[in-house]
């Protein structure tokens, strides 16, 4: 009985072999496939990183540079702002000068002269304690004290006084 | 008036709101610049509204908050606003009347022009013929922007019109030409002016950029003044100094309604909406400010940027805007990718013009043509496609959805900070077209479909 099944036992064995080394060589195939396809990932997220690394750093240099320019203009367009502040304060105190000059009652003459031209011939001439004069009439007045002649002048200069930082 | 003893008006009548209102003029003019002066030597500055005999109506672009009737003098400048041009506003930042935010010393240029400058003489104008490329795809491949031309941007609300509108300031050229930009930013919150100055900051620091910054709380005859402002130092900069230059102007909207303010302020008849009637005209006399001019080689091209309030294209501002310009960029909710752009509803009018072969590329109008002609088709198939699912719909009819999704995702999505090259958009314009079967695509031509065409079929 026991020889009978002997040729069956024999066949059922091997084909449990065959079944054996086809799932062991499947399971060889998918773990390669599975540890290949898990270093093409790994070599994709590595390139990924790697260019969106090198992106970055692109983008802060860009960033860097953007800011610095900023700084240097914001610190270009203050130091034109000092020097005309300081245009300002000179002429208002050269103007201011004026004063002193064996000259200024002529000065104060045709200051009144133009005051008059310019606002009507009844307006009434003040000379100014800081300098200058005040010519009121009803509704009206020209201011003429030396420190309004002193800003007239520097915006007069229109685009002159960019030669103040001109190369 | 005299420069050295201007006379200063000290009959102020009455203060009524933003008017003050003088007596005893003599010699002033409508829409004449005057200066206020307070008590403190503090000046302000105006616009005059009206005159009636010795009676002159001056509107204080500051306000009237802090003067006092007894102590505020008037002086007239005896023209209209001037503004001093030149070279000196590129790299700035200024309010919306061109006095500096950005710490700098005031514009200074030796020469002045009037803020409203003269209308261009039309025997002298020049037909537009280049490109100006913005960088964003859809509107560099569809919507081509040419030297000269006026596009306006219509959004609907709610979407980012306003970084649109710096993106495509911030990244706008033509090609190795002198280029520069103004951006007139009117009545915006301190939250969008914010966003607009970061997206600028690049640009602003080439020294190409000038930008205008009228905010919401800013007083609203400011607005007024501020894209002619923005104009007129665009002319000097393109027909005198020779560059070209993009004036993009947001909101429109904004400046309309502060019209609106002004003009029941001086109790005109309302027209539609109660804007007043003569918004048309004063529309045009902003866009028709661009152009080029024969034997000079400098040009402004205007973008007008505008919100359609309550999305209603009907509205008299995109209405109105939409008569005068010459086509028009719709931002639409409907399309969900930034910037939003809805190809379909959007047309460049001089496009044909700036566009094609020694311009942009030789085969831009015939690919332009085919995208849209494709999306069109992609609409209507998608409409079946609602009615009886996609699954019933021809093969070609798929193939055209999968087009429409290809240009959605591949051509319009942009990112805002993204400034694309004219190759780099239209190589996506060619694989957005490449989803279509090669026999589908009767407008291109064998020639460009060899050198471009990368489908299966």
């Amino acid at each position: 009985m026991r020889d009978a099944l002997a040729p069956l036992a024999e066949a059922l064995s091997r084909q449990a072999e065959i079944d054996a080394r086809a799932i062991a060589a499947r399971a060889e195939d998918e773990a390669a496939e599975l540890v290949a396809a898990a270093r093409r990932d790994a070599r994709a997220v590595l390139d990924g990183a790697r260019s969106e690394g090198a992106a970055q750093a692109a983008a802060d240099a860009v960033t860097s540079r953007v800011e610095a320019e900023r700084r240097a203009r914001r610190m270009e367009l203050a130091a034109q702002r000092e020097a005309l502040d300081e245009l300002c304060a000179r002429s208002a105190a050269a103007v201011g000068a004026l004063r002193d000059d064996p000259c200024y009652p002529r000065l104060l003459d045709r200051l009144g002269d133009l005051a008059r031209a310019s606002g009507g011939a009844d307006l009434v001439v003040e000379v100014q304690p800081d300098g200058g004069l005040l010519a009121k009439g009803r509704g009206r007045r020209v201011d003429c004290t030396l420190g309004w002649l002193a800003v007239r002048a520097v915006d007069a200069l229109g685009g002159e006084v960019r030669r103040l930082w001109a190369p | 008036m005299s420069t050295w003893a201007p006379v200063e008006y000290t009959g102020v009548a009455e203060l009524r709101g933003p008017l003050v209102i003088v007596r005893g003029v003599r010699n002033v003019g409508w829409d004449e610049y005057a200066t206020i002066i307070l008590e403190s030597g503090e000046r302000r500055h105006g616009l005059v509204l009206d005159v009636d005999r010795d009676l002159a109506v001056v509107q204080v672009l500051e306000g009237t908050g802090g003067l006092g009737a007894e102590t505020t003098r008037v002086t007239f400048a005896g023209s209209p606003l001037r503004v001093p041009v030149g070279a000196g506003w590129q790299g700035r930042v200024c309010n919306g009347r061109g006095r500096p935010l950005d710490g700098g010393p005031p514009i200074l240029g030796d020469d002045s022009a009037p803020v409203a400058g003269f209308p261009m003489n039309p025997t002298v104008r020049q037909p537009p013929t280049e490109p100006v490329i913005t960088g964003v795809s859809a509107i560099d491949a569809l919507t081509t922007l040419v030297r000269g031309q006026k596009l306006a941007v219509f959004a609907e609300g709610g979407l980012p019109h306003l970084e649109l509108a710096a993106q495509v300031a911030a990244q706008a050229h033509t090609g190795g030409e002198p280029f520069s930009v103004i951006f007139a930013a009117m009545g915006l919150t301190h939250g969008d002016a914010a966003t607009v100055r970061d997206i600028l900051e690049r640009r602003s620091s080439a020294a190409e950029l000038t930008l205008l910054l009228n905010l919401a709380g800013d007083p609203v005859i400011e607005r007024l003044l501020t894209p002619r402002i923005a104009l007129t130092v665009a002319e000097h900069l393109a027909f005198v100094l020779r560059r070209h230059v993009l004036v993009v102007l947001a909101d429109m909207t904004s400046y309309c309604e502060a019209l609106r303010e002004v003009s029941a302020a001086r109790g005109e008849i309302p027209a539609r909406r109660a804007y007043p009637g003569y918004l048309y005209s004063d529309l045009a006399s902003i866009y028709e400010r661009c152009g080029r001019i024969r034997g000079r080689p400098g040009s402004v091209t205007v973008l007008p940027v505008l919100s359609m309030p309550g999305g209603d294209i009907t509205h008299p501002v995109p209405d109105l805007t939409g008569y005068i310009t010459e086509g028009q960029i719709l931002l639409s909710r409907e399309v969900p990718s930034y910037p939003h752009i809805d190809p379909l509803s959007s047309l460049s009018r001089m496009m044909r013009a700036g566009a094609g072969e020694g311009r942009t590329r030789p085969e831009h109008l015939d690919l332009a043509a085919q995208i849209l002609a494709g999306l069109s088709r992609a609409r209507q198939a998608g409409e079946l496609a609602d009615l009886v699912g996609e699954s019933a719909l021809t093969r070609t009819d798929r193939r055209y959805l999968a087009m429409a999704q290809a240009f959605l995702v591949g051509l319009l999505a942009q990112r805002p900070d993204e400034a694309r090259t004219l190759a780099d958009t239209f190589d996506r314009a060619w694989q957005v077209v490449s989803v279509l079967p090669r026999s589908e695509l009767s407008m291109l031509g064998e020639q460009a479909l060899e050198a471009g065409y990368r489908g299966q079929e």
